[in-house]
């Protein structure tokens, strides 16, 4: 293996463009050091690629100056929340500046009279929740990172999270943005109003571009009050149908779950033991459920609920008696994603939707793809509103890797067919851009691409993701 | 970015020549990169840096192990910045053993870019002798009366007069394994108990070695202070000089395996961690029967003593701060809060378990980091209410006892065991 290159900055731009970017932001921000450009040279998805230089702006005009900068000399430039991205968002695929954006980590504002919050892009998403707490207001979109993802990378991806049947995702809570677009320009979309119909809808374009349209440097946020408290259920089932049934005839009763999460056998082996949660290994699928709300209508819906999982079977159903049992539980389930590599040390981890009426389908249909158990497949996620997680699991032995590409294909084929969608929450990135195709068709897609060279004619931002390469 | 210690020259390869077993390249390759451990990560929640945080440094480690970069200043300050404190792997979902990891940079750091003198002077040729060790000491133990500025028993840490504002506190007369050369006989004793005092109690916090003595024996266990014992082996082993640090275990090993004890206690938790647990690495496999004896002095009372009938609890509020090493690595936070209930008005304060800031060369390193954390702390010690703050490591005591000295706070700092201690003496005098 080669040494990495200790001098790139006069490639990457030219020992005056650093310097000029030093000049502007000051010593402290630019980073052009081999130790620093590892650090933020990879995401959740553990791909690697060095960027040149790493920029750790404080203000919006840090982050316009050097885009002026960028543009000027036509350098690629990523954004990067915390890095924990599952489609390979943030990763300097073709070198340039990265910027890390976790030092601009302000909370602006909050207004419990409107019902809403300013933030900087870098704040967490966590800090976000539990400030707003305070004041007895709830922002709801809880991906299982939140307590190290940032509310800027979640609105680049449009992050779901388990409370998404109840209350939405993400794109839901965002009513306005500061944007700074690929040649320094600063522009605000929206209006920090519950709502607003004035021209397009420029704020829900930028939800969900991944970081290939413009920079988020504020993002004003919808909040809703608190409710009262939360319950959880665990019910644990001996056959994989039998959750799914369940699920189901929970919302047939008119019941909506703030959450409905399902894992299935693999899923199970994989965090057992973790958080000291014991499990048989009879229990081959389980429903997690929170109940919200005031604690009669808690009571009442969690009966229906336990009645429910056990009219379809379930072993066992627990409710967690004290917040101790609650967060256990819970900090199980976010636990997973990383814990799958306890299974095999490769993941390909496809977050596909579809109809919710098309699951137990789905899931017979992965089966079958997988029908001689060549890799791993655990499938678990929010079966609420039909985003399952399958994840195909291998290992290092040769040809692994080409069945795990070709289990990974057959999906995706199949959930198209369903009626579903490649990516429910984790984004494209440039994981899951060979797949577009499959998904939008090629008029969409060039009217995608239109948009795109509209905001970023020079193509500088976060190259090499969502389209398919041509 | 600042030089800390003279370096002989800025890089220098060596290649990986590790005198450690190569078990950490392949846990590195365990990181799954979901960045989990920067919830945890005291260093990172002030800088929010990805170089100070274990993924970060798990992939320079990576990057090293593929032979892609050099050991240089630059990493050498990053792997300095870690605090050691293992929350990131109590955290992950990887189940990394991050431990392995930072040993081994630690290690590469010091075989490559050598150790900085005067730690090693200490490491190699002082630590393990311990008559040098303590005329040293006394020797500094009589000059520090020439110091200036002395306050409520503090005193200002040399190498940091000039940064202003440090205090620690007096060096004692006389050590701890002197004062307690002679082991006091019990007639018929529950149990017979080894003490390891670890340097800071040995040399500084005497008082807590005569408490830990004075509550054993008071419920019948006779406790040995072993005079030939050394340091535990943590410094040497925060700057990666791994062949001090085996030496140190080694002659332990024979001190402690040469008598015959029911247990092994220690007051302090960064010894305890040492001695329990990275000793099985040291040593190997071998040292498991005595690991297994080993004890944080809560954990030992709360096993084997349990309720206390005769112990009347003190008025006084006291709150408890989780050390690093006793909470996050070796999951002991029950213990000491139950021994302290019986022992005063106990008040819990938030984020207990959050890091005071202390320890090692961090805090002379980041010392403005250090400074942060340590605010964070006294402000939840002062919420609680507390008239005193208790916590189980000779090295928080002086970290928190130099925050609060230094607002001229009216809350007193103190070992846990301490509290106990008073608790027993009230009780009887009332009796
Ligand atoms: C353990 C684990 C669990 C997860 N669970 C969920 C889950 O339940 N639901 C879910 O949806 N996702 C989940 N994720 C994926 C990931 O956490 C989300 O996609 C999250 O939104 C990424 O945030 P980040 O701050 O880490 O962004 P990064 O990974 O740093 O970046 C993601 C993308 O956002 C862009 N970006 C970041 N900040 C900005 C900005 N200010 N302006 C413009 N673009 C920006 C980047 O360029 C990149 O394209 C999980 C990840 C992990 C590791």
């Amino acid at each position: 293996m080669k040494l990495f290159k200790r001098k790139t900055r006069e490639e990457a731009l030219g020992r005056k463009g650093v310097s000029e970017l030093v000049r502007l932001l000051g010593k402290d921000k630019v980073l052009t050091e081999i130790e620093d450009r590892l650090c933020y040279s990879y995401d959740g998805t553990k791909q690697k690629a060095l960027p040149d230089i790493v920029i750790r702006p404080k203000t919006t005009s840090d982050v316009s100056a050097t885009l002026k900068v960028a543009d000027k000399q036509r350098i690629p430039v990523y954004s990067r929340g915390a890095g924990t991205g599952l489609s390979g968002g943030a990763v300097p695929l073709h070198g340039g500046i990265i910027f890390d954006l976790k030092g601009m980590n302000k909370i602006v504002n909050i207004c419990p009279e409107d019902f809403t919050a300013t933030v900087e892009p870098g704040v967490v998403t966590k800090h976000l929740q539990d400030e707003v707490t305070r004041h007895g207001l709830f922002y709801p979109p809880d991906p299982s990172s939140a307590a190290f993802s940032t509310i800027g990378g979640n609105v680049a991806e449009c992050a779901g999270g388990i409370t998404g049947l109840k209350y939405g995702v993400t794109r839901d809570y965002i009513l306005a943005m500061e944007i700074v677009l690929p040649d320094g320009s600063v522009i605000n979309t929206g209006r920090k109003t519950l709502r607003s119909v004035t021209g397009y809808d420029l704020t829900r374009l930028f939800v969900g571009s991944e970081g290939t349209l413009g920079i988020f440097t504020k993002i004003t946020v919808k909040l809703i009050p608190k409710p009262e408290r939360v319950d959880t259920l665990a019910a644990f089932f001996g056959e994989r149908d039998d959750a799914i049934d369940a699920a189901d005839l929970v919302v047939e009763n008119t019941i909506v779950p703030r959450t409905l999460e399902f894992m299935d056998h693999m899923t199970i082996s994989a965090v057992r033991g973790f958080g000291g949660i014991t499990l048989d290994d009879n229990v081959k699928a389980l429903l997690l459920i929170d109940i919200d709300g005031t604690g009669e209508n808690i009571k009442h819906d969690l009966s229906i609920v336990e009645r429910v999982c056990k009219e379809k079977n379930a072993l066992k159903v627990k409710v967690a008696e004290t917040e101790k049992e609650r967060n256990a539980i819970w900090s199980v389930r976010r636990s997973i994603s990383p814990a799958l590599y306890n299974i095999a040390n490769h993941k390909i981890n496809e977050d596909v939707c579809v109809p919710r009426s098309k699951i137990k389908e789905l899931l017979q249909k992965v089966d079958k793809i997988n029908e001689k158990q060549e890799v791993y497949v655990a499938s678990f996620g929010h079966i609420g509103d039909g985003n399952i997680h399958v994840n195909i699991m291998y290992t290092d032995e040769p040809g692994q890797g080409e069945i795990a590409e070709r289990v990974v294909q057959s999906v995706m084929e199949e959930v198209v067919t369903l009626g579903g969608t490649i990516s429910g929450e984790h984004g494209i990135g440039n994981k899951k851009s060979q797949f577009m195709e499959l998904e939008i068709s090629p008029q969409e897609l060039s009217i995608m691409k239109k948009f795109k060279d509209f905001f970023d004619p020079k193509g500088i931002m976060n190259p090499g993701k969502l389209f398919p390469s041509t | 970015m600042k030089k800390y210690f003279p370096s002989k020259r800025d890089l220098r390869l060596k290649g990986l020549r590790l005198l450690m077993s190569d078990d950490w390249k392949e846990e590195v390759s365990k990181c799954s990169k979901c960045g989990k451990c920067h919830t945890v990560c005291p260093v990172f929640l002030e800088t929010h840096d990805e170089s100070s945080v274990a993924r970060g440094r798990i992939s320079l480690a990576e990057a090293l192990r593929d032979q892609q970069i050099v050991y240089t200043g630059k990493l050498r300050d990053y792997v300095y910045t870690c605090k050691k404190c293992m929350r990131c792997s109590k955290v992950c979902p990887s189940d990394v053993e991050y431990e392995k990891i930072i040993s081994a940079l630690l290690h590469g750091v010091a075989e490559n870019m050598g150790i900085p003198l005067l730690p090693k002077i200490i490491f190699r040729y002082i630590l393990p002798r311990r008559i040098l060790f303590d005329t040293l000491l006394k020797v500094s133990s009589k000059l520090q009366r020439f110091i200036p500025m002395k306050k409520r028993g503090q005193m200002r840490h040399l190498p940091l007069l000039f940064m202003g504002k440090r205090w620690i506190p007096t060096l004692a007369k006389k050590s701890a394994l002197q004062k307690f050369r002679k082991t006091k006989k019990i007639k018929n004793p529950r149990m017979r108990v080894g003490f390891f005092t670890g340097c800071l109690i040995n040399y500084i916090y005497v008082d807590v070695a005569e408490a830990v003595i004075e509550v054993l024996n008071k419920m019948d266990i006779e406790v040995v202070v072993p005079q030939r014992q050394l340091c535990c082996g943590t410094p040497s082993s925060t700057m990666g000089d791994v062949k001090s640090s085996k030496r140190l275990a080694e002659e332990n090993r024979k001190v402690f395996e040469s008598l015959e004890l029911d247990a092994i206690v220690s007051a302090c938790a960064t010894c305890t961690k040492s001695i329990k647990k990275d000793y099985l690495r040291t040593l190997g496999p071998s040292w498991k029967h005595m690991s297994d004896k080993i004890y944080d002095i809560s954990e030992f009372i709360d096993t084997f003593i349990g309720d206390m009938p005769g112990v009347k609890p003190l008025e006084e509020k006291v709150t408890y701060h989780d050390p690093c090493h006793l909470a996050w690595v070796r999951n002991i936070s029950e213990e000491p809060r139950s021994v302290l209930k019986k022992s005063s008005r106990f008040v819990e304060m938030d984020k207990a378990d959050g890091c005071c800031g202390g320890g090692g060369i961090f805090t002379i390193i980041h010392y403005d980091l250090t400074l942060k954390m340590l605010e964070r702390k006294v402000d939840s010690i002062e919420r609680s209410g507390a008239a005193t703050v208790a916590t189980n490591c000779p090295g928080c005591v002086m970290q928190i006892a130099d925050g609060l000295a230094s607002k001229n706070s009216q809350i007193k700092t103190t070992h846990s065991i301490q509290i106990l201690q008073e608790a027993l003496r009230e009780s009887e005098t009332k009796r």
